[in-house]
């Protein structure tokens, strides 16, 4: 009898083949696949990423659009409400310039226009003074190739001089300072100390030598300070420029510097005349320029001994050279033998503006090149009879704070693509005349960066610190989780504001010591406070998957820890991870915001969200509304914060396994 | 119950201690003193000062003086050789000390001065956020997919997304400003309060708001409601009775964080209306190195969100009785 064959359960090679191919051939959707799907179906979290990923490049790349300077003062004293990019922007200043002379309105640059500027100023004295000044606009035009603004400043009476300020744009792709160096500079530099912050330098120049007035900027540096002395020349070869700080000066002083140049003056040190030169007789009091605005009530090298003198004047002599070496002497101290008459403040400071050639130089900025051909042309001016001109300050700025090489290149990028073109105030400016739409994109910059750092921080401590109290189990789990709610009952703001005012204190040493920004460590401080709820997630999720039936069943199969961890565990934390992620940016934003807004978060001229939100709660009063303060930051905020909200709660949602595979 | 609240206690005790421990020796090691001014003083000056403030003595003497019970100086008790006039003191018997900066005054004179300021701020602040954010919860809940429930959904992300100072300053422009309903700043009559507790409420009604609305719509959607419903109760109380109490479930949960979060917001809303509450205390003493104050201040803000987290606990079990006080 044959036994029946049961063809149903004997598979042929074919079949099983076809089984298999089948098997292999489908593809199950994975579990990003799916989320994304789900994502994309929910229009409003669609939306919110689509609107978060422009904002991101806008910030990423925002200096090569062509806006304002974020930080540019004007002279303007009151904020400027929006302007439609159609419209011309209001007049500045009640009093415009008039007169055949006055080429532009200045304000045009000051105020409204290109921000990257260099601005001289000056005072000129007697009658046809319009006339003159139109000669100079014409003068600095010829030498800068581009058409200087010019502004008036105080008003004309009979003898009084009357204040001028010309700028010239200033683009990233001007060409930077080297076509000069300080040659035949030959002589000996002296310097006395006068009280703490205010010292003065008996320069003596041999007969014949180079006109001193040819070098167009001095600078006396301190430690980490640098004062510009105002050049006057005077009949003899002895020069005696007095200047004052703006603070109190406890250091030595590390030497002089010549138009802010240290390279080319390297070889040039020795032609500096031999030590100890022959201290020549101090000029007459009289000669003396008094407009400085300081004047020495005691002529104090004359009661100094001649051993101190030859001292100062080593001291001095060394300083000096260490002024062109890298590194300052520290030992040095000249004599303190005198006191100063300080005349009105305003005019030293309009007189002894505070030179910051040192740091323009650190930023990659050399536009000395622009400021010296004004200064030069202005020095060189002969004003006719009865009309008396006077250089008064030159100040150069180049729109930016100190940005890194990656933003310099895009902003040289901007120069070339856009010009001299840029924004209006669209977007109106704050009360000391910055472009809010600027403030507002380059805030956007800090307030993401804070907001990723933080974050990303947070993720590092927690994810780990969850993960391994998770796997561990028992009591170090017990333990571990203790501490964080310990930590959880701790009233955190306070902690944070005692780490950032101990921050404050160590600021120098942090940077000096251990390279490190008080940004980087105010990022990380407060990544360091949004763990914990991170750390409680993963490790609840951990807990729950380490002992979950498809972690047993990887292993039945033979997987090892490694690849149970990565390919199993990893991806099912991830999801929550992430949803968590896009709900801790905002909170940290607002964090940050918090923060400015008690004086502890980024510093100036730096801005982030949180610094124009409080701008805008400060401008709030019942005289007049600045509305626009208050609006467009918090509307950039607000709709960022509301788009990574919506964002967060789409990605909950989509990458919730309960609701896998269905829409 | 019993057992929860001493191990509540325990714990309490554990984190005050190394809160106070912590922020003692922290506070001692940053460079700078309370007394550092622009003038230098005589030394001898400074030596009187320190003698007084007892900053000459050594750290550890100076900690256990701080937290007391035993008062360690000359008048404490006659076993560490003082007089037995004052033997008692320090955190223990909740005396914080004198104030360094402000010289007349003790740190207990000074909380007592601005904490009644701030809880009554933080009081109406609470509950403009509960009776905000429950009724437009409840109301969208009910009007589920309506343009009320839109619109106030809408109001509730952006109170979010915006810093309670922005809103500040929204609201003083409107209400006070363009249509002067209220007082630009100050203290004392109601009409001082409500602007800055609902600046400060806002953004916790806003999220109280979203919280109701997803409890009460889960609620709404189970059978006990139906039940409710089925047997002919009017709708108002079968919301008010049976509805709202499972609905409000997470929303008790969130008051412990919500009460951290309305001290915290108080710093900056006390700045803006100018209110002499407790907030401007903390900085200031923070960056003035007042150690007592600023001690104190914190000892007195982890006492408080300690305290109403184990009351929200209690009131959770309050809410719903499965819930086992063992375990949480």
């Amino acid at each position: 009898m044959a036994k029946p064959t049961h063809k149903r359960w004997d598979f042929g090679a074919q079949d099983m083949e076809k089984i298999l191919a089948e098997a292999t051939s489908h593809k199950g959707e994975s579990l990003w696949q799916d989320a994304w799907r789900r994502l994309k179906r929910n229009r409003s979290a669609f939306w919110s990423m689509v609107f978060l990923a422009l904002f991101g490049l806008m910030a990423l790349i925002a200096p090569v659009l062509p806006l304002a300077s974020p930080i540019a003062l004007s002279l303007r004293t009151e904020a400027t409400a929006p302007s439609w990019p159609w419209e011309s922007p209001p007049p500045t200043t009640a009093e415009t310039p008039k007169g055949a002379a006055i080429t532009s309105d200045f304000g045009a640059v000051m105020d409204n226009g290109w921000r990257h500027r260099s601005v001289i100023g000056f005072e000129a004295k007697g009658g046809a003074v319009d006339e003159v000044v139109g000669a100079l606009v014409e003068l600095v035009e010829g030498v800068t190739d581009r058409s200087p603004m010019v502004d008036r400043r105080s008003s004309e009476g009979a003898g009084q001089s009357t204040l001028y300020y010309l700028a010239v744009p200033y683009s990233y792709s001007d060409p930077a300072h080297t076509d000069w160096e300080p040659t035949g500079l030959t002589g000996s530099a002296v310097l006395h100390r006068i009280g703490d912050d205010a010292a003065w330098v008996d320069l003596v120049l041999p007969e014949g030598g180079e006109d001193p007035s040819s070098f167009d900027s001095w600078a006396v540096q301190g430690q980490d300070l640098t004062a510009s002395l105002m050049l006057r020349a005077q009949g003899d070869r002895l020069l005696r420029y007095n200047f004052a700080l703006d603070r109190p000066f406890a250091g030595s002083f590390a030497g002089i510097r010549v138009n802010g140049h240290l390279a080319p003056a390297i070889g040039k040190a020795s032609e500096w005349g031999p030590l100890g030169a022959p201290r020549p007789e101090p000029a007459p009091e009289e000669a003396e320029p008094t407009t400085e605005g300081v004047t020495p009530s005691v002529t104090p090298s004359d009661e100094a001994s001649d051993e101190t003198i030859a001292a100062i004047q080593q001291d001095s002599f060394k300083l000096f050279l260490a002024s062109f070496g890298e590194r300052a002497l520290g030992a040095a101290t000249a004599e303190e033998d005198g006191q100063i008459v300080r005349e009105g403040k305003g005019k030293r400071k309009v007189l002894f503006e505070r030179r910051t050639a040192e740091l323009r130089e650190e930023r990659g900025v050399v536009h000395d090149d622009l400021e010296r051909r004004m200064t030069t042309a202005l020095e060189t001016f002969v004003a006719p009879a009865g009309v008396e001109v006077d250089l008064l300050s030159v100040a150069s700025e180049n729109g930016y704070w100190d940005i890194n090489a990656a933003d310099r290149f895009l902003v040289t990028v901007r120069a070339k693509v856009f010009g001299l073109w840029q924004t209006g105030n669209w977007l109106g400016t704050d009360s000391k005349g910055r472009d809010i739409l600027a403030r507002i994109v380059w805030g956007s910059r800090t307030s993401i960066m804070v907001a990723l750092v933080a974050t990303l921080c947070s993720l590092l401590i927690g994810v780990t610190y969850g993960a391994f109290s998770g796997l561990m189990g028992g009591r170090i789990d017990n333990l571990m989780m203790r501490f964080v709610d310990i930590l959880y009952s701790l009233p955190f703001i306070f902690v944070v504001i005692f780490l950032i005012t101990i921050l404050n204190e160590y600021k120098l040493e942090l940077e000096n010591r251990f390279g490190l920004d008080r940004e980087i460590v105010f990022y990380l401080v407060i990544g360091a406070i949004y763990w914990l709820t991170m750390a409680r997630v993963v490790r609840g999720q951990v807990l729950s998957l380490k002992n979950s039936e498809f972690i047993e069943a990887a292993r039945v199969i033979g997987a090892g820890t490694p690849r149970i961890l990565f390919a199993h565990l990893v991806p099912n934390v991830l999801s929550i991870v992430i949803v968590y992620l896009t709900l801790t940016i905002p909170a940290v934003m607002l964090f940050e915001a918090f923060l400015s807004f008690l004086g502890l978060g980024i510093e100036p001229p730096k801005v982030s969200w949180g610094t124009l939100a409080v701008d805008g709660t400060e401008a709030v009063n019942p005289l007049r509304i600045y509305w626009w303060l208050v609006l467009f930051p918090a509307a950039a905020m607000g709709s960022t914060l509301l788009a990574l909200n919506v964002l967060g709660d789409g990605l909950r949602d989509a990458l919730d396994p309960k609701l896998r595979g269905k829409d | 119950m019993l057992r929860f609240l001493a191990r509540r206690l325990l714990w309490f005790a554990i984190t005050l201690f190394c809160v106070v421990t912590i922020s003692f020796f922290m506070m001692r090691a940053v460079r700078g003193g309370p007394f550092d001014g622009e003038r230098t003083l005589d030394p001898a000056i400074e030596r009187n000062i320190e003698a007084k403030y007892h900053l000459d003595w050594s750290l550890p003497k100076q900690y256990l003086q701080y937290v007391g019970p035993f008062n360690l100086d000359e008048h404490g008790f006659e076993l560490f050789g003082g007089d037995g006039s004052d033997r008692f003191g320090g955190v223990l018997c909740l005396e914080f000390g004198p104030s360094f900066k402000y010289k007349d005054f003790t740190v207990d004179q000074i909380i007592g001065q601005s904490l009644p300021i701030s809880a009554l701020l933080g009081i109406v602040a609470m509950m403009w956020a509960l009776a905000l954010g429950i009724s437009a919860g409840i109301a969208s809940a009910l009007r589920r997919g309506s343009g009320l429930d839109l619109g106030m959904r809408l109001a509730a992300t952006g109170g979010i997304a915006l810093p309670n100072f922005v809103i500040a300053s929204f609201l003083v422009i409107l209400t006070v400003f363009m249509i002067p309903l209220f007082p630009v700043a100050g203290w004392g009559s109601i009409r001082h309060m409500l602007l800055p507790g609902f600046a400060l409420g806002a953004p916790f009604a806003a999220y109280i708001s979203r919280l109701t609305r997803t409890g009460m719509l889960e609620v709404l959607s189970q059978d006990h409601i139906r039940t409710a419903q089925a047997k002919g109760l009017a709708p108002r109380t079968v919301i008010l009775r049976h509805a709202l109490k499972g609905g409000l479930l997470p929303v008790v949960s969130y008051l412990g964080p919500a009460t951290a979060g309305i001290l915290t917001g108080s710093l900056v809303i006390e700045k803006i209306f100018f209110i002499p509450g407790l907030g401007s205390h903390f900085i200031n003493s923070a960056l003035n190195r007042d150690y007592t104050l600023s001690m104190g201040v914190t000892i007195l803000f982890t006492i408080l969100v300690y305290s109403l987290n184990t009351l929200v606990d209690l009131a959770y079990t309050m809410l719903d009785p499965r819930i086992d006080l063992e375990e949480i």
